[in-house]
Formats: structure tokens, C-alpha cells, sequence
């Protein structure tokens, strides 16, 4: 089980395009990253207060409702997040490449 | 007589405790036998304070854990017998010693209310700041204060949660009548039964009244109350610190706890006044909760199911960006990217030279004619594990028509490795959902239609496998290698199929049907355990045709190592599930039918090598193709013995052909060194679109996808390439199978004339039409 996680976390990271993957826990602390420490923290943080406004919004409309992917495309990247309550996991691209 | 604003303390009937002035300020003091002494009493106890009739007055302490508390009287005993300066000072300081601000709140409510300062009110600071300084007991009072509230509470949970099916009795009693303000009348009323007393008393009064004026008997006095010296006294508070505390409840908060705190499935709308309560009587209760989840592992996240989920999620998402434009033409959406440059693959742009070649390309695309039609390459599914195998066959998931599976083994006998099947799905080109390891190579493939994930295996070694796509689980579902009857011989084909009728007794539904190079076309079924009984057994058929061309006397025959003929192939017919078509290595097509499992209902022969695919037309069921190792590729009529077309474009053995499930005319092709697409409606000497393939790369099998317009090759370096027909333009008249019909005419007009279709025809000519 572990072996099969590690495999597709290696296989995103080596996908075509990927900035950079981090798995932060639900305190901000990263668990797992690929970029530099100052960035993570940075990327965790803002992340983390949009991720709560979006499941805010989401479940304002409909309570049984919930949040499951974030993805925001910029002019440069695109950041992919996938929260949980226990973890987030984020994943930056550069599509165009 | 009045009393002097000044303190004077030799007042006989005033009780003090102690007064913070040293013996030379206060003379009189009884309580100053030395200054240290008198303070260090103040400080550690409380004794009694008694006034002049000996009546104990000692004032009780304010701050009770009983919150009824009474209140003691001071003002009785105490007038202004401090010295304001010193007093003051004394009880500054006293109070900045405290540290409570809100023990010392509720204090200063009670004592400093009223104006004036007392002793006794001293002591009681005094006495209190003892108790101050031992911030323990402070925060136990404070806390059991609330304390008992908690314990009140969490006694009613506990009850609720334990008997909550009883039937609990209440009962309703009156409680004794409170009298919290009691304002007699002064007016009676006329009827009542005091009436007439009170009355007389009335006029009595006013007789008394009348001769009061002139009377002996009344004198009038005139009295002074005495006014206490008020005195002004300040004190400092710490500053009350406030917070403030704000809670937005929103929508989901409410439903988030309504459903937490268990109150069943019931509407929102109607309960949302009980969600709020509930809400707010948790909130009281959270402070007193003592956290006690750890925080989860970091470990544990990574391993958990949630986390692999959002994984696999992110890497289809990833990829989607990667390939959209290029699923996008797959799914023949619209695309967002500019004018695409058209390849123009001409079928003889090997032969011509390069510069040849451009002018060609330049020509076509300047002219107004329809562009040519072309393949366009989208992706590829391959990964590490899959290079340098070769592919063997692929099949389509007949539920899912994004899901194919695709075997990876070896043709020839020599070079075997270990088989592998990849299941590979449209949103992931790049690492198969479905992974199995086969003990030899895999040769076939199939998904079932009525149980769309079960996929039949065929492999080399003549086992028969079948595995389930929807359970992770790497092993077989069932397995024949423990069959008596297994193949002993690389099984070529296997494909489920639906019997309509029920054959001698056995059960309707779905059969699998294989065919191996032992000779037999075998059904298979689940009788305990995986069982077969043979359809058909390929007796090998001699020559006969070119044994009267020659017109010697018989040879003898000769001898043979077996009796039967290896199959490689066999296909169904696509309305009557009793007939089908067998192709050996002989280079025979054998028409069987399922009621008949000895003899043949006809053979077809013109191959000249082994055939390596045979497929019934799905729009004209009279038609069939067959391929075979000897370059060519045959049409058929099931009526006539010879076929009606053939088609031969290099000197390769064709591995694979196709019809399109979308074309009636058109087929596809691919042959060692490349691709081909021919469509009969516009040309049936050469191949409509040829695609090559990449060098030191063999091609071996091909799949149209059923939705779109798209075939898959795949290759001996285990890749399978999606590529994309454009402009393709067969589409007029598709489904009209009667365009089949005039090339057979026009081939039955021209056989006469071999000459003028050149090498092509070598193997009609020596048919009759």
C-alpha cells in the first residue's frame, strides 16, 4: 500500500509540466515537498485560507455539499489542491509546457 | 451636639480591629501594643470585635463560597475612624497586592458601594488578602463556582444518554410562594372587617391633631440626627482586560452540528431554532473539553485511503492537462489551438524523392479539392514496464468504451517472457489502471459483454485465464491449467459469445470460445471449475485444387505429423451465432457450424500461408476479409469459393485487419512495416492512407475505436498509438452496403482480363467465374 503511494507520487512529480507537490498537514507543517522550505510554507498558508473560503461557500449553498478539488489556473500555472481535514495536497503545473 | 469632622479615636464605643497607624498617631488605639505585633495581627488573623455591650460585631467575611452571602454590617459600627491618608494608602496597597482583578471585582461592588470606608472593611481585606495571596484556592473558588454548573450539567447528559428509552414520569408540583416584595396597603377598604377600627383610629387622630395646637401636653422639640463625615475614597482596579469573541454561524456550521449532536434525520428548515439552541449549549461546554485526539501521523496521512484517492485524482487531472488538446480531437471536440498543418501522406511518397515529395504536398494544398485524408497522431499509451514487449492483441471494454486492455507476449516460440495484460484508460496514457502478470505471453484477449469486467486471457502455453478489471487483485479469477482438456498449444483467439439458442441442453448466454494451435476450437464453461468441450477439431485438409492442376497420378499421401491443423483464428458470424469461420495455418478458411462438430460446412482456400485474422463484415453479413502471412488480403463472399478481391500492397505478412465500425467500405490494415487504410469506395488497388511505421519497429495489431474516429496500432516496443483519421470522407453513404457490390461486379467483369489488373490477381486466375 505504501509502495503504491510513493510510486504515483514519484510519477506526478515526474509528470510533464510539474512545478512542484506538497503535502502539507492540517497544521501548515509539510510532510512532503519538492520545493524549497520558504515556499512551502508560503504556498500552504495562502492555500490553506482560500481552500477554507471556498468549502465555506460551497457548503453556504448547500450544507450537504462539500468541497473536493481547487484548481486555479493563473497566466502561468495552474495550482491543483485537494483538501482533506487531515491534509492538503497541492500540486503546481505549468501546462503549457 | 455635633460631632466633629475629625477622627478622634478615644470614643469609647467604637470597636476597631487595628489600625495601621503607628503608635504615635493614634494614641488611644487599643490595638497598638507595638506596631509589628498589631500589624502582623491584622495580617494573620481575624479576632473578634466586640463594641461596647459586649456584642460580637465581628464582621463576617463578604466573599462566601456560599453565593448567598450576607452582607455584614458595617455601617453600624464603623463612622470615620480612619485616618484618611494613611487608611487609604494601607488599602491601595493592599489591593495591589491582590492579583485577582475579578476576585477583587465582586469585592469592591460590596464594600466600596456606599461611600464611606471602614475598618471592618479592612479587615476583611486584610483577612482576604491571605487568602489572595494563595492563588490555588482562588482559582478553585472561581472554579467551583462554574464547577458545580459543569457537574449539574454533564449529570443531565449522563442520564439522557443512558436511559433514553425510559419512560420518565414528571411531576408537576407547586413550589412554595416567594415573597419578594411585600408593600402593605395603606388604604382598607369600607367593607372590610378592620373597617370600623380603623376608622375610629382615624378620628382619634385628627381629635388629637385638632387639640395638639393649644395643648400643655405637647411640646415640641427639635432633634438633629447626626451626619457622619462623609469621606471620598478612591481605588484603582486593574484594567478589566476585554476580548471580543465573534462566531459567525453560517449555514453549513448549523448543519454540521445539528447532525453531530445526534438529532436524527429531520428537516433542516423546520429544526433550525433546535440547531441553534443545541449549538450554543455546546459552546458552552467547549472550554471544559480537554483536547484529547493526537495529532495523526504524518505517516498514517500517507498511507491512508483518502490520500491515495486524491492522488490518483490529481495524476488524471495532471494529465488531462497535459493531453487535452489531444483527448479533446479524440472525443472530436472542437479544439482551441489554430489551423492544424495537414500531413498529406501520398501512397507512394517512398518512391518519389524528396523535393518531389514538397511540390506534391504544395500542390495539394493549394488546390480547392477536398483535402486529402490523413492520419493524425494523438498518443501512445506506454510505460517502462510495457517496452520492448510485444503487443499481441487488444480489445475494447464492451461497458466502458474507454477502458482497453491490451496483452503484451511474444509471437514466436523462441523468445518467451512472462505475459503481461495492461488494462489503460483514456485519462491516463501514461501508467495502466490494471496490471497482470501472466506466467507466458499473453496471445489473446477479450472482454466479456454480459459481466463487462471479466476479461478472458489466452496465452502461449495454452492456458485459458480469466481475470476480473474491478478488483485489484493480480491473480486470476479462474484459471485452466488444471483442466484435462486444456490446450497443449499456444491459444491464438479467444472471444465470448452470446448464444441466442440453446445448443443440445446447454445453458443460454454467454460461452467463451477459443481456438489454439493444438487444432481445436474449444467452448469453455464453469462446471466445477473450468471445463471445455471442443467445437470443432481442424482436421488438416489436403490440396486437392492443385492435385488435379497437375493431373499426375495420385501421389501418395503424405505423412503427416499431426492429424490437425493448427488454428489461428476464427470469427463468429455477426447475426447467426451458430456459424463461424475458422482459419488454420494452412492457409484454409473452414465455414462450421456450432451443430456440427465433425465436419466442415465448407472450406474456403486460396491463402497460401497461414491466415492470421478472419472478421465478418457488421454492416454486410455476407462479407468477410481474411489476412494471412502471404502478403495478402482476401474479400470473400460466403457463396463464392474464390474471394472477390484481394488486396496487396508490400511483400510483408499482414498481421491484422479490421473493418471500421463505422464505414461499410473500409478497412484497416497492418502489416509488418506500416499501417494502411483502405476504403473500397475510392480505390481498391491501393490503400487510401498508409502510415509507416518507426524503424526497427514491427507493427502487429490494430483496434478502430467504436465512438470515434480513431484507430490504435500497436507495436513489437509496446506501444499502442492513437491515431486520428481526418477528413475522411467514406462517410457519404456509409451504412449503404450496396457499394460494396459494384467492385465485385466490376472484379467478375475484369477477371477475364487479367492482364490489365497485373500481378495482382495471380490467384484467381485459375478460377472459373
Amino acid at each position: 500500500m505504501c509502495a503504491e503511494v510513493e510510486e504515483t507520487l514519484k510519477r506526478i512529480q515526474t509528470h510533464k509540466g510539474v512545478i512542484g507537490t506538497i503535502v502539507v498537514n492540517a497544521e501548515g507543517i509539510p510532510i512532503r515537498t519538492t520545493l524549497d522550505n520558504s515556499t512551502t510554507v508560503q504556498y500552504a498558508g495562502l492555500l490553506h485560507q482560500l481552500t477554507m473560503k471556498a468549502r465555506s461557500t460551497v457548503r453556504d449553498i448547500d450544507p450537504q455539499n462539500d468541497l473536493t478539488f481547487l484548481r486555479i489556473r493563473s497566466k502561468k500555472h495552474e495550482i491543483m489542491v485537494a483538501p482533506d481535514k487531515e491534509y492538503m495536497l497541492i500540486v503546481i503545473q505549468n501546462p503549457s509546457e | 451636639t455635633e460631632m466633629a469632622p475629625t477622627v478622634t479615636r478615644s470614643q469609647p464605643n467604637r470597636a476597631y480591629l487595628g489600625c495601621s497607624g503607628t503608635g504615635a498617631s493614634c494614641p488611644g488605639c487599643a490595638s497598638h501594643k507595638s506596631p509589628s505585633t498589631a500589624k502582623s495581627e491584622t495580617y494573620i488573623s481575624l479576632s473578634q470585635v466586640l463594641d461596647e455591650n459586649g456584642k460580637d460585631v465581628t464582621p463576617r467575611p463578604v466573599y462566601q463560597p456560599d453565593p448567598a452571602a450576607v452582607q455584614s454590617k458595617h455601617s453600624k459600627i464603623f463612622a470615620s475612624d480612619t485616618s484618611g491618608g494613611t487608611m487609604s494608602d494601607f488599602y491601595s496597597t493592599t489591593y495591589q497586592t491582590t492579583t485577582n482583578a475579578s476576585f477583587a471585582g465582586a469585592f469592591t461592588r460590596s464594600l466600596f458601594g456606599s461611600g464611606s470606608v471602614s475598618i471592618g472593611s479592612q479587615s476583611i481585606m486584610e483577612s482576604m488578602s491571605e487568602e489572595i495571596e494563595d492563588p490555588s484556592s482562588k482559582r478553585d473558588n472561581s472554579i467551583s463556582l462554574s464547577d458545580v454548573q459543569v457537574k449539574r450539567e454533564e449529570v443531565k447528559e449522563l442520564i439522557q444518554e443512558e436511559m433514553l428509552d425510559d419512560m420518565v414520569d414528571l411531576y408537576l408540583v407547586e413550589s412554595d410562594t416567594l415573597c419578594l416584595l411585600d408593600m402593605p396597603a395603606i388604604s382598607v377598604s369600607v367593607d372590610s372587617m378592620e373597617a370600623e377600627s380603623v376608622k375610629e383610629r382615624n378620628s382619634r387622630y385628627t381629635e388629637l391633631c385638632k387639640n395638639r395646637t393649644g395643648n400643655d401636653k405637647y411640646m415640641g422639640r427639635s432633634m438633629q440626627t447626626f451626619n457622619g463625615a462623609s469621606k471620598t475614597k478612591e481605588v484603582q482596579s486593574e484594567a478589566i482586560t476585554m476580548a471580543d469573541a465573534a462566531t459567525i454561524a453560517n449555514n453549513w456550521d448549523m448543519y454540521d452540528s445539528f447532525c453531530s449532536a445526534g438529532q436524527g434525520e429531520v428537516d433542516l428548515s423546520t429544526d433550525t431554532d433546535k440547531a441553534m439552541s443545541s449549538s450554543s449549549s455546546r459552546m458552552e461546554m467547549e472550554p471544559f473539553v480537554v483536547p484529547s485526539e493526537s495529532k495523526p501521523d504524518p505517516e498514517l496521512i500517507l498511507q491512508s485511503e483518502e490520500f491515495q484517492q486524491h492522488l490518483f485524482v490529481m495524476e488524471r487531472i495532471i494529465l488531462e492537462n497535459i493531453y487535452q488538446p489531444k483527448l479533446a480531437a479524440y472525443r472530436q471536440l472542437p479544439t482551441l489551438e489554430g489551423m492544424v498543418l495537414l500531413k498529406c501522406w501520398n501512397h507512394v511518397t517512398e518512391q518519389l524523392s524528396k523535393q518531389k515529395r514538397l511540390r506534391r504536398e504544395e500542390s495539394s494544398l493549394d488546390e480547392e479539392g477536398p483535402p486529402t485524408p490523413a492520419l493524425e497522431r494523438l498518443w501512445s499509451f506506454s510505460c517502462e514496464l510495457t517496452t520492448g514487449r510485444n503487443v499481441s492483441s487488444m480489445a475494447w471494454n464492451k461497458r466502458n468504451p474507454d477502458l482497453l486492455a491490451v496483452g503484451y507476449g511474444q509471437f514466436a516460440f523462441k523468445d518467451q517472457k512472462p505475459g503481461l495484460v495492461c488494462c489503460w484508460s483514456l485519462k491516463n496514457p501514461s501508467w495502466p489502471e490494471r496490471i497482470f502478470t501472466c506466467q507466458s505471453g499473453v496471445t489473446a484477449l477479450d472482454f466479456s459483454a454480459s459481466s463487462a469486467s471479466m476479461l478472458a486471457v489466452g496465452m502461449h502455453d495454452g492456458t485459458i485465464a480469466t481475470y476480473n478489471v474491478q478488483s485489484r487483485e493480480k491473480t486470476p479469477v479462474i484459471d485452466s491449467s488444471d483442466c484435462v482438456h486444456k490446450h497443449t498449444s499456444p491459444v491464438w483467439q479467444v472471444r465470448w459469445i452470446n448464444h441466442e439458442r440453446a445448443l443440445s441442453g446447454e445453458d443460454k448466454g454467454e460461452a467463451l470460445i477459443s481456438v489454439s494451435a493444438d487444432g481445436r476450437i474449444s467452448k469453455w464453461f464453469l462446471r466445477k471449475g473450468l471445463d471445455c468441450i471442443d467445437l470443432m477439431k481442424l482436421k488438416r485438409t489436403r490440396n486437392d485444387r492443385f492435385k488435379r492442376q497437375v493431373g499426375e497420378k495420385e501421389r501418395k499421401s503424405e505423412a503427416l505429423i499431426s492429424r490437425q491443423a493448427p488454428g489461428l483464428c476464427f470469427d463468429f458470424h455477426p447475426t447467426d451465432s451458430n456459424i463461424y469461420l475458422a482459419g488454420t495455418e494452412e492457409g484454409h478458411i473452414h465455414k462450421c457450424s456450432c451443430s456440427y462438430n465433425e465436419q466442415f460446412l465448407e472450406t474456403y482456400q486460396a491463402h497460401k500461408g497461414p491466415l492470421y485474422r478472419i472478421t465478418w463484415s457488421p454492416f454486410c453479413s455476407d462479407v468477410f476479409l481474411s489476412c494471412s502471412s502471404d502478403w495478402t488480403i482476401q474479400l470473400w463472399r460466403q457463396d463464392l469459393f474464390t474471394p472477390v478481391l484481394g488486396f496487396m500492397s508490400t511483400q510483408r505478412a499482414v498481421y491484422d485487419v479490421m473493418w471500421s465500425p463505422k464505414w461499410a467500405t473500409v478497412f484497416g490494415a497492418v502489416n509488418e512495416g506500416r499501417m494502411e487504410i483502405w476504403d473500397l469506395g475510392a480505390s481498391i488497388l491501393d490503400p487510401t492512407i498508409v502510415n509507416p511505421a518507426s524503424p526497427g519497429v514491427k507493427l502487429t495489431s490494430l483496434l478502430f475505436a467504436t465512438e470515434t474516429d480513431c484507430v490504435l496500432v500497436g507495436d513489437s516496443d509496446g506501444q499502442v498509438s492513437v491515431y486520428q483519421l481526418k477528413n475522411f470522407t467514406a462517410g457519404e453513404g456509409t451504412q449503404d452496403v450496396s457499394i460494396l457490390q459494384p467492385p465485385m461486379r466490376l472484379v467478375k467483369s475484369m477477371s477475364a482480363d487479367r492482364r490489365r489488373l497485373g500481378l495482382f490477381w495471380f490467384y484467381i486466375e485459375n478460377k472459373n467465374v
